[in-house]
């Protein structure tokens, strides 16, 4: 094994149990946190696979952005309901899921089924061996695509952005102004 | 032995899974969003790891990623400002009792 794999499998470790805190811990908090963690994991899996550009836009929006966000929405909330542990523990829940089959077995069904679906899949159809050669210069290449082929999506994308932007901010000023 | 591009897969299936389950298993309003985010990232990885392995395009994988990161981060500040309206309004956010829409 190289060191890439090392690396790949230390990464891909780390993405897994940061996923499984993320749905199992107790505190809201505590989630919030194994999701930066999560997303850490998976810039560097984007590394691993060559795209640098992403690895880093990926720490940016989702670790510098999105988590804080989360963060924010948590605190700037003062509703106890939602800091204190409303969650069970894992043997709470794992209980409950013979009390109400909506929360429990079904669930488990979608999850799990569809990993171990899509598994069994992935083991029986043929992939190439080897990735393949080095993409160098990704943001350059990735520029250029975005302004030549894609740039009717790219500004859909930037008009999604400015509305949805425009709508949260809409959303929470709307209310302090109507008391 | 160099990463297979299945191993890859795999880890984002798992990862896709255990988003879905909590999705449909938590209370929580927030940690359904970021149950959310999570099934969204082991999209990504996937797109990054066919445009590696198998696109004739290398950049084609990871622009459409892009789009994915952009639609992300407008559901994760919609979605909470929902979510805080709701938490003002009703002081919880528990999703099994908002059921203004339920029948």
């Amino acid at each position: 094994m190289t060191v890439t794999d090392w690396v790949f499998l230390v990464a891909a470790a780390a993405t897994l149990v940061g996923a499984w805190r993320v749905v199992m811990s107790q505190k809201i908090m505590h989630a919030a946190l194994w999701l930066g963690f999560t997303f850490i994991g998976v810039a560097a899996i984007f590394l691993i696979l060559g795209a640098d550009f992403l690895a880093a836009a990926q720490i940016l929006v989702y670790v510098g952005a999105i988590t804080t966000i989360i963060i924010f929405g948590i605190m700037l909330s003062a509703v106890e309901d939602l800091r204190g542990p409303v969650e069970g523990s894992i043997w709470q829940r794992f209980f409950s899921q013979f009390a109400t089959p909506r929360k429990g077995i079904f669930a488990l069904l979608a999850g799990a089924g569809f990993a171990v679906l899509m598994m069994i899949l992935y083991t029986q159809s043929s992939w190439p061996a080897a990735p393949g050669p080095e993409v160098l210069n990704t943001p350059r290449l990735i520029g250029e695509a975005l302004f030549r082929r894609f740039v009717v999506p790219f500004e859909v994308a930037s008009v999604i952005l400015l509305v949805a932007f425009l709508g949260a901010i809409v959303l929470t000023t709307r209310e302090e102004e109507s008391k | 032995m160099t990463i297979s591009l299945p191993v890859i897969l795999a880890v984002s299936a798992v990862m896709f899974g255990l988003g879905v389950y909590g999705a449909l298993t938590l209370n929580n309003a927030i940690r359904v969003l970021m149950c959310i985010e999570l099934v969204l990232n082991s999209v990504n990885i996937n797109l990054i790891a066919f445009s590696r392995y198998i696109s004739p395009d290398p950049a084609r994988g990871q622009v459409f990623s892009i789009f994915v990161m952009t639609v992300a981060a407008a559901e994760a500040a919609v979605g909470l400002a929902i979510i805080l309206l709701i938490a003002k309004r009703r002081s919880h956010i528990d999703i099994e009792r908002i059921n203004l829409l339920k029948w």
